[in-house]
């Protein structure tokens, strides 16, 4: 009960005191606001995609191993697999692509029709209506893909070969990136086609999921599954840990960045905050000094001051947490949705709950510590009252030699040290995430549109036999041509990873040149170039053997001549020469890059190349499909940028707001001497330029030599993105920094101008 | 060159207002010295404030150097302290971190002060004898040499009204003595000390007393006491 009446009685008195400080309340409120939002924003993107790929693959039952191999009858590859060893379990699908599909206005002729056995496990998960049922003309769809063309449950398709089909339910199958990154995916019944067909032959399939009893002795039953798929043609494997590895990739650099500007913005917040408290509790001493004089505790007194940090706190938190989870929970799911996952949903709201204590806990606990140190001080002391501008023995010397208002701000500033470091710190780091996410943007762009981002120097592919290159190089406007051999292959000892192996009959740097890491190019016809990528997962170095297993079956070793940085199938790539891969696998599909004169026109010899029986494609990119992702993850850094823009701000007006605050009779002197809102704003503008001056120097530094290359280790170890902000950049986010300070200039001036003078020199 | 007519000021709010001022005249010529005294509390200061545009009466005019000041802008309020005000207060109110000689020079860097203000701070330095001080931080003067460097600054841009607060409040007998003896050899300028301690009559011209919300003459009130 006693507990009960000192928590009224403090609530009493924090009511009391908010009351006459509404402006200040408000800028903390905004404080705390923003970065409970920053701090949801973390949490839900980190939620979403850091436990997706967890979350889709336990819902969908997704299986250790998936292989792909060219058409067989199901019981010989049924066969095959029973006999592996630590089998739990198996599916075998049929893969069909290129298949037709129709509805709700949309037509594909490219979509990839998933034949399954509804009576066996799955590998996907139901996100919406019910599984298909034996014998009926019944349809799944991909979530993304029908979200896509706005199919409902219940709504026909017409399926290529089949006619038409009721659509009973929407799928999440993570072992796969969604419709548009991927081809649109459908599902159907085998027992459904056999009926139709009336086939009672053994059917055939070419896709075997498998499940392990021990996940743990995975490289084992690959070893074995290779060793007895003699006869299987084109056999790629994917793993459960591989497609999580390539997911995590991706999804690391969105969380880690979030992670990192929601510790920005709490540590802003809570700094300034304190900083205000602080400022707050020495305006208070007298007050303070009284309450004790007539018996008031220290724990009291401390109570107070936190039930009235609550009161701003708890509301503000909420608010900025919900409007940071609202913001990112739409582009968070697009971007699940995209990648095959299923949103975070209820399960976000513990560390929502927790998120939400943190923006709480840091600004009561920033009042209540200072609260405490001023109560614990003697009472005549506090009796005395508090002047919170430096005096006595703290105070330092300024000089105005020469000089005026504006070095006097900037000196005002200079006086609380620690404060100027911490709020230098904080605007440093934002301006250099913003500087981060304009470099972002500019690979992102280099990476969508431009295939030189790749280390590629054609333009055109064309699907021609490679005897007719000579012809091609005739055509005008071709400045070279060669066949460019490509298979996915694996390697020998650990056949879980895929490799994307090139070969070029001459010198592949005149088509593909990515950067030499370490090493040299290769030489002979029994040396390898590899990308960073497989060297990593492989342990390869310049000396190592590369062990390559083809698609045909047979086997191929080369010796690792140098490393490459190659973003391409994540640096898993291998340039190899033709004389070698032909040797191996003579018939290795190729086409005929085309490297065209600066200048000359793709179009004219893409129709020459059509003139020659061709179908000339582009030089794809890195993003290629991946448009959609990638207009996801700019609205995600675009959101993002832009938080940390109002961090900054934030972050100068609270620091002009605190000199004023904490200096107010310094400027009421000032006014009562005639100085007029310029002056003010002169004072101030030295102040913000003490501050914004060494942060963009910080800020500049630090994403050149610390952010950029870490961030670009980070995205692609494989690879070197080109993360340096350009000239361009760093003068628009200088600029930026500019009107944020002039903002807050002109926001705390006028704010500071419509204080009384009388009372501000009254203290 | 000072004229305030028929000043109304209340202070506080609900149950708590009180009239301070009460339809309080007052027309101060140059080179006169006014003493304005009061007991605490009879909103002397508060008198000050209006002569000097930084509060507002609710009702009355006041005319300086033949501008008008009620009714005025922030801004326009201002730049009429800036050219014809100086105030000295009671703590001196100098900022600490600049010396006696940089706080006397901060009022000749404010947008629009009057040209040579640098001239005009060395040459007031030394007529006040604060030349041997003036790089000293104010902690290290004492208190007549900080209310001395606070004068120095209300004079540099060369007002022609002087308002001072309780000028010799924070002052020991002999400094206060001194200060006074200074605000009295201010040639050519309006002074109108309010305060407390009878010594400032000493030096006035004309001594007038605040007694409930109302200016009265010094002899009258003096004789009214005798009575």
């Amino acid at each position: 009960m006693r507990a009960l009446a000192a928590l009224r009685a403090a609530f009493g008195e924090a009511v009391r005191m908010l009351r006459p400080r509404r402006r200040r309340t408000i800028l903390g409120a905004l404080g705390i606001a923003l970065a409970a939002a920053m701090l949801s924003a973390a949490v839900v993107v980190g939620d979403g995609l850091g436990l997706g790929f967890d979350r889709a693959a336990r819902a969908a039952d997704l299986p250790d191993i998936i292989a792909r191999f060219d058409a067989q009858p199901l019981g010989r590859v049924g066969a095959r697999i029973a006999a592996l060893p630590d089998v739990t379990g198996y599916s075998l699908r049929f893969e069909a692509t290129n298949t037709g599909i129709a509805g709700r206005g949309h037509e594909r002729g490219d979509a990839v029709a998933e034949v399954v056995d509804p009576r066996r496990r799955r590998g996907y998960a139901i996100v919406a209506g019910r599984d298909l049922r034996p014998g009926r003309r019944e349809v799944l769809l991909e979530r993304g893909f029908a979200q896509a063309w706005g199919v409902h449950l219940g709504d026909t398709v017409y399926v290529g070969g089949l006619g038409p089909q009721r659509v009973v339910g929407f799928v999440e199958a993570p072992d796969n990136v969604g419709f548009p990154l991927a081809k649109p995916r459908f599902y159907l019944s085998r027992q459904e086609i056999e009926q139709r067909f009336d086939t009672d032959h053994d059917p055939d399939t070419n896709l075997a999921e498998i499940w392990l009893r021990n996940p743990r002795y995975l490289d084992e039953v690959l070893v074995q599954a290779r060793a007895t798929s003699f006869g299987l043609h084109d056999i790629r494997f994917a793993t459960r840990s591989g497609l999580r590895v390539l997911l995590d990739q991706a999804a690391g650099i969105v969380i880690d960045l979030l992670v990192a500007l929601s510790v920005i913005a709490l540590v802003t917040a809570g700094a300034m905050l304190a900083a205000s408290a602080r400022a707050e509790v020495q305006r208070r001493l007298g007050t303070i000094g009284v309450r004790r004089a007539v018996g008031a505790s220290r724990g009291h007194v401390t109570l107070s001051h936190a039930v009235e940090a609550l009161l701003v706190a708890a509301p503000a938190a909420t608010i900025g947490l919900a409007v940071g989870a609202l913001a990112t929970y739409g582009p968070a799911s697009r971007l699940l949705t995209l990648l095959n996952e299923p949103p975070p949903g209820t399960g976000l709201g513990l560390p929502l709950a927790g998120a939400w204590l943190l923006s709480v806990a840091i600004p009561v606990g920033a009042t209540a510590w200072p609260a405490w140190m001023a109560a614990g001080g003697p009472v005549v002391a506090q009796l005395g009252g508090g002047d919170v501008s430096a005096s006595g023995a703290g105070a330092r010397r300024l000089s105005l030699r020469g000089r005026g208002l504006r070095l006097l701000g900037a000196r005002l500033v200079a006086a609380r040290r620690v404060r100027l470091v911490a709020t230098v710190v904080t605007l440093g780091l934002s301006t250099a995430f913003v500087l981060l996410m304009l470099a972002l943007a500019s690979a992102l762009s280099a990476l969508e549109t431009d295939p030189g981002a790749l280390g590629k120097r054609y333009q055109l592919t064309a699907s021609l036999a490679p005897d007719l290159a000579p012809r091609v190089r005739a055509i005008p406007g071709v400045q070279a041509s060669a066949p460019r051999y490509q298979v996915l292959a694996a390697d020998s000892f650990s056949l879980g990873e895929t490799i994307n192996v090139i070969a070029y009959p001459s010198d592949h740097t005149e088509f593909e040149a990515p950067q030499l890491v370490s090493g040299r190019r290769l030489r002979g016809s029994h040396e390898a170039e590899v990308g960073a990528g497989l060297a990593a997962a492989l342990g390869l170095a310049p000396g190592s053997t590369l062990a390559l297993a083809l698609p045909s079956g047979t086997e191929l070793r080369l010796r690792v001549s140098g490393v490459v940085s190659s973003l391409d199938h994540d640096g898993r790539m291998a340039f190899v020469p033709a004389s070698a891969l032909l040797a191996a696998d003579p018939s290795a599909p190729s086409q005929i890059a085309v490297r065209l004169v600066p200048g000359s026109s793709p179009a004219r010899v893409a129709a020459a190349l059509r003139a020659l029986g061709a179908r000339p494609s582009q030089a794809t990119t890195a993003v290629g499909r991946g448009a959609p992702l990638v207009a996801v993850l700019r609205t995600i850094l675009r959101a993002v940028a832009i938080v940390d823009g109002l961090v900054c701000l934030y972050a100068l007006i609270q620091a002009c707001a605190l000199t004023v605050q904490e200096r107010r009779r310094t400027v009421a002197v000032l006014r009562a001497c005639g100085a007029g809102p310029a002056a003010v704003r002169q004072l101030l503008t030295g102040a913000a330029l003490a501050l914004v001056l060494p942060a963009a120097l910080v800020g500049v530094l630090l994403e050149r030599l610390l952010f950029g290359p870490a961030l670009s280790r980070l995205a692609a170890s494989y690879a070197t993105l080109p993360l340096g902000a350009t000239l361009a950049e760093v003068l628009a986010t200088l600029g930026g920094l500019a009107i944020a300070a002039a903002l807050a200039v002109a926001w705390v001036a006028r704010q500071a101008g419509r204080e009384s003078v009388v009372a501000e020199l009254a203290g | 060159m000072l004229r305030a007519e028929g000043l109304t000021k209340t202070v506080g709010v609900g149950r708590a207002a009180r009239l301070v001022l009460n339809g309080v005249s007052l027309a101060v010529e140059s080179d006169e010295v006014v003493a304005v005294l009061g007991r605490s509390g009879s909103g002397k200061s508060t008198l000050l404030h209006l002569l000097g545009g930084l509060d507002a009466p609710d009702r009355g005019e006041i005319t300086l150097a033949g501008e008008r000041l009620t009714g005025r802008g922030a801004r326009a309020l201002a730049r009429i302290r800036l050219l014809h005000v100086g105030f000295v207060f009671q703590q001196f109110q100098l900022i600490d971190e600049l010396t006696g000689a940089e706080n006397v020079l901060l009022a000749t860097r404010l947008p629009g002060a009057p040209a040579g203000g640098a001239g005009r701070a060395r040459k007031l330095i030394e007529e006040l004898g604060l030349a041997r001080v003036a790089d000293h931080l104010p902690r290290e003067l004492s208190g007549g040499e900080q209310q001395r460097f606070a004068i120095a600054r209300a004079l540099v841009n060369g007002p022609e009204l002087v308002l001072a607060d309780e000028p010799t409040g924070s002052l020991d007998g002999e400094n206060g003595a001194a200060v006074l003896e200074l605000l009295r050899g201010l040639a050519g300028r309006a002074v109108v000390i309010v305060t407390h301690e009878p010594e400032a009559a000493g030096i006035a011209d004309r001594v007038l007393h605040l007694i409930d919300g109302r200016l009265r003459l010094g002899e009258a009130v003096e004789e009214e006491a005798s009575q």
